[in-house]
């Protein structure tokens, strides 16, 4: 292929503004498949990603039209996953991007087209969903003058809904996405920007050349991890996989070599040849390290093999999560899984109950802390259970954020309120037109992951958006606070606090315990504490009557049928000491701040 | 010998030596109107089909394999629904069927029929009585009319007096009054108003209930339905519930009454034998819709819908676990079990004696008084 006739390009846009189904009718239209074989969202493959309608792993696809080769990168469109955008970005040359005329611009919106234009890429803005009743284009126009400074004039006004302005946005590709620049003459390096596995191929990593002609049947090197495999087939992307004998430089494609699972292929790598190896690897890759983590256990504890066979299944295929066999007093044998955030964590927890059929319980999540201590030793924690004693502990260090929030400006009154109450520090707040705000927070890691974005929501009656960036360490005056059950220590209750919320989150949790459990044939005594000193107490008080009515006309049926739904009640739930504590208690946690 | 659903051949049985006492339940499911927390077998608005009804459940008696058994047929239960509501010439039929076919003795069965206040005067109370009908018992729930009007009853509490005052007068000198607790907003006093209420009218025997609020009852929606924030009615707290049974067995207790089961009590003698054979899990026929059996270690029950019963349809057996099943029933009589019966089960007793649920008392394994509170956390372990 010639180079010159090649383009690369991504679609970005906020949750919702109709990327898949733009994509959609880009295929469609280029005759890549066939109307009658379109199913909705063909980029969407995963059945949680139709259901969550996101896109949680990115694929690729070739089109031809005109004459020239068009690929288009699909990227995940979710803040968690932002570090797979960044690297599916960095194989284009182009994006589109896409924004709601009835919504504007969104957070995600934002934090997509920064990405882009720090890679360099040619963007296209384009408003989508003019066809809606509500849709105010003049007013987008204006925000996308006042945040990127683009003209009017360069805006494709579309409904890939209805297929309007589809041809114009296929000719705007070809005129102003440049041809890839790259020699094939020059050293093997091809970027792995995504990379899935498959049962019966192994690894297929999905890569974009940058330099040099990929060809299989040679020995091929990932630079970052330094290992060597040989390429035993490559080809480009329909919508199934096209062997083909060479890949140029600028051309998008897939690799198979028999690598067993996506941590060896990973995204962000550069592929060059183990005899005549590039120089150096592409700019940019940067080992995954999950920010979020939590318990996974078992509810019955004979599922723990049956657990580990799950997760390494699911590793196979998600290079972002890690886990290590970890044991609780409480809980027994489980998981400590580190995860990308917290939609992350959702994901693979809704998998493995799903998919795997299995029952777990998911203790609440942690970041990862860095504790300094008496002696000058750091160390990092993300588990609270495994927290030093405070003797030990000179300073405590937390993850932070730069929180971005769009709103209507009526909103940032309690938007400012919320993200205080999260000890969120502002950092500033701009306009984007007259009715729609921007405001900027540092906030701690550990607030966002557990429901901040629902408070978000509901505060804003849905109206607000968020995105974020890691951008460091502080220190923060954080307690470990511990939750006993009739007097025994349940570790999987602990959570870490900032001491000045210490009794408010204690009385809460307890409160919310009190809740959740149910009674038991004594007295259950629900304490908060931190160190030995106790904060909060409530008091579950004791079954007092519990025996079925008359059986009905000799009905046993009916009433084996209440004893044995009580029974297995019972079995759900997790025997910690002498109590029976139900997931709702694990979950309780997370819902502290409402 | 074996007794599976009746499969309408004629079969009988080889060993004639095996007779046990038989229970017969016979179910009306017609009612004027359904109760708020009614989730039992009833319908209203159905009575054009009484009669098609009754003649199905003729043949149902005709149709039975279990003829040759019949002859020591010695309890007989019409049960609802509201009995009361057929006219009296359909019982005729019904017990004169009994009689012929099935040989029973009216004169030493116990033959109880349910009735609701209100659905029967003096002339068809005496009816039922010449027909040897000699136990009534009769649906009260409450005396107090605001909780008869949230429980959806048709009768207030003057329907009550005037009912049982009739049912003396036309002879029925064995009577059951079934009262439920714990009903939504009931306080701990109007229940012991209930309970002395109850006592003054001297019956011979009490079935004391606590509410159950069953899920798509009108009761549920009213309490417990998710989807509905505010609540027309609070539930009661669980102390409270057992206050009120505590009240029920310490009064019932001075006042003479025995309390045999759970959630009855009667005049000495008066003890319900009808149920007592359910407790004790001996052999009992149901007939009608909704109806459930137990037949030499076979349970089955008939289709709920009226109208499949009348057109025909083959009786669902059900899985039974005869060893655990006797366990379970038979731990609701207040005199407990056999200790030999509870083989293969010595740590789950073992366990409920430490927790104080069950004793074991001059050989026999029964609840304790705790237990009586808590027994479904006895039952459980025999499921």
């Amino acid at each position: 292929m010639d180079i010159e006739k090649i383009r690369n390009f991504s679609i970005i846009a906020h949750i919702d503004h109709g990327k898949s189904t733009m994509a959609d009718r880009l295929l469609e239209y280029t005759g890549t498949i066939e109307k009658r074989q379109m199913r909705e969202q063909v980029l969407d493959t995963m059945d949680l990603e139709r259901e969550r309608g996101i896109t949680i792993k990115a694929q690729a696809i070739r089109m031809e039209y005109q004459g020239y080769e068009l690929n288009l990168i699909d990227t995940p469109g979710h803040v968690d996953f932002s570090y797979e955008v960044s690297r599916s970005l960095a194989a284009c040359e182009g994006a589109l991007l896409l924004v709601d005329a009835s919504q504007g611009i969104e957070a995600q919106t934002l934090a997509n087209a920064y990405l882009a234009i720090n890679h360099n890429l040619v963007i296209i803005p384009i408003i989508n969903k003019i066809d809606l009743p509500n849709a105010e284009p003049e007013k987008v126009l204006i925000e996308l003058k006042n945040v990127f400074g683009i003209d009017k004039e360069d805006v494709i006004m579309a409904s890939a809904k209805e297929g309007i302005g589809i041809a114009e946005i296929l000719d705007a590709i070809i005129k102003k996405v440049p041809p890839p620049k790259g020699s094939n003459d020059a050293p093997l390096q091809a970027l792995i920007f995504d990379s899935h596995y498959d049962v019966y191929r192994g690894v297929i990593a999905y890569i974009r050349v940058v330099n040099g002609i990929m060809r299989p049947g040679t020995e091929i090197r990932m630079m970052g991890s330094g290992t060597d495999y040989e390429a035993i087939e490559i080809g480009t992307l329909k919508l199934g996989l096209q062997p083909k004998t060479e890949l140029g430089s600028g051309e998008v494609g897939y690799l198979i070599s028999g690598v067993r699972n996506v941590r060896e292929s990973r995204v962000g790598d550069t592929v060059t040849y183990s005899r005549n190896p590039a120089e150096s690897a592409l700019p940019g890759y940067q080992p995954i390290k999950p920010m979020v983590f939590c318990g996974f256990y078992p509810v019955n504890s004979g599922d723990f093999e049956h657990m580990k066979d799950a997760l390494l299944k699911l590793q196979l295929n998600d290079a972002a999560l890690t886990y290590e066999t970890e044991t609780s007093a409480a809980l027994g044998f489980g998981f400590r899984c580190g995860f990308l955030g917290l939609l992350h964590l959702e994901i693979v927890q809704e998998r493995l109950e799903r998919e795997y059929g299995l029952d777990l319980v998911a203790t609440a999540p942690s970041v990862v802390y860095k504790i300094i201590k008496t002696d000058k030793s750091e160390e990092l924690i993300d588990n609270p259970s495994s927290f030093p004693n405070p003797v030990e502990i000179e300073s405590i260090e937390e993850p932070f954020l730069k929180l971005t929030v769009f709103t209507p400006s009526e909103y940032v009154g309690k938007i400012m309120e919320l993200s205080i109450d999260k000890r969120g520090e502002f950092k500033g707040m701009e306009y984007l037109d007259p009715t729609r705000v921007m405001l900027t927070f540092d906030i701690p890691l550990s607030e966002v992951i557990s429901e901040f974005h629902d408070l978000l929501k509901s505060c804003s009656r849905g109206y607000a958006s968020m995105d974020y960036e890691f951008i460091g360490y502080k220190p923060s005056d954080l307690v470990k606070m511990d939750i006993l059950l009739n007097q025994e220590p349940v570790d999987a209750l602990s959570i870490i606090v900032h001491r000045e919320k210490a009794y408010y989150k204690g009385k809460l949790l307890a409160e919310k315990l009190k809740e959740v459990l149910p009674r038991h044939q004594f007295e259950v005594p629900i304490q908060a504490s931190i160190g030995n000193k106790v904060i909060a107490r409530e008091t579950k008080p004791a079954m007092r009557k519990n025996v079925l009515a008359k059986c009905y006309g000799g009905d046993i049926t009916r009433k084996r049928k209440l004893l044995e739904k009580q029974k297995e009640g019972k079995k759900r739930m997790k025997r910690i000491g002498s109590v029976d504590v139900p997931q709702e208690a694990f979950m309780a946690v997370l819902k502290l701040g409402s | 010998m074996t007794a599976g659903p009746p499969d309408h051949r004629t079969s009988r049985p080889k060993d004639l030596k095996a007779y046990k006492p038989m229970g017969l339940y016979i179910h009306i499911p017609f009612c004027k109107k359904k109760c708020n927390y009614c989730d039992f077998v009833s319908y209203a608005g159905k009575e054009d089909m009484i009669d098609g009804y009754i003649e199905k459940l003729i043949n149902e008696i005709h149709c039975s394999d279990l003829g040759l058994r019949i002859s020591d047929l010695n309890t007989v239960f019409f049960g609802g629904g509201t009995p009361t509501l057929l006219p009296p010439k359909h019982f005729e039929n019904i017990i004169s069927t009994l009689i012929r076919h099935w040989k029973l003795d009216i004169g030493h069965s116990e033959i109880s029929i349910e009735a609701n206040p209100g659905t029967a005067d003096l002339a068809r109370l005496k009816a039922l009585r010449s027909l040897g009908i000699n136990r009534l018992s009769i649906g009260v729930q409450s005396f107090n009319d605001r909780h008869l009007k949230t429980l959806g009853r048709i009768h207030d509490s003057n329907d009550i007096f005037r009912f049982y005052d009739d049912a003396r007068s036309a002879g029925f000198e064995n009577i059951n009054l079934d009262l439920i607790f714990a009903l939504p907003g009931q306080t701990l006093d109007e229940w012991k108003k209930d309970i002395e209420t109850a006592i003054n009218l001297k019956p011979d025997h009490l079935s004391t209930y606590s509410l159950q609020i069953e899920e798509g009852t009108p009761l549920w929606d009213m309490t417990k339905n998710e989807r509905i924030t505010h609540y027309a009615l609070r539930v009661t707290s669980e102390e409270t519930e057992a206050a009120m049974f505590e009240y029920a067995i310490e009064t019932l207790a001075a006042n003479g009454y025995h309390h045999y089961e759970i959630s009855n009590f009667s005049r000495p003698g008066f003890e319900c034998r009808h149920n007592l054979n359910y407790w004790k899990m001996g052999d009992w026929l149901g007939v009608g819709a909704g109806a459930h059996s137990h037949v030499d270690g076979k349970r089955w029950s008939n289709t709920e819908k009226i109208e499949e019963y009348i057109h025909g349809s083959s009786p669902t057996p059900h899985a039974s676990e005869q060893k655990k099943e006797a366990l379970f029933m038979g731990l609701r009589l207040l005199e407990g079990l056999p200790a030999e019966k509870f083989d293969g089960f010595e740590a789950e007793v073992e366990d409920l004696m430490k927790d104080g649920l069950l004793e074991n008392e001059k050989g026999r394994v029964k609840l304790t008084r705790r237990g009586l509170f808590l027994g479904n956390l006895v039952f459980e372990k025999f499921v």
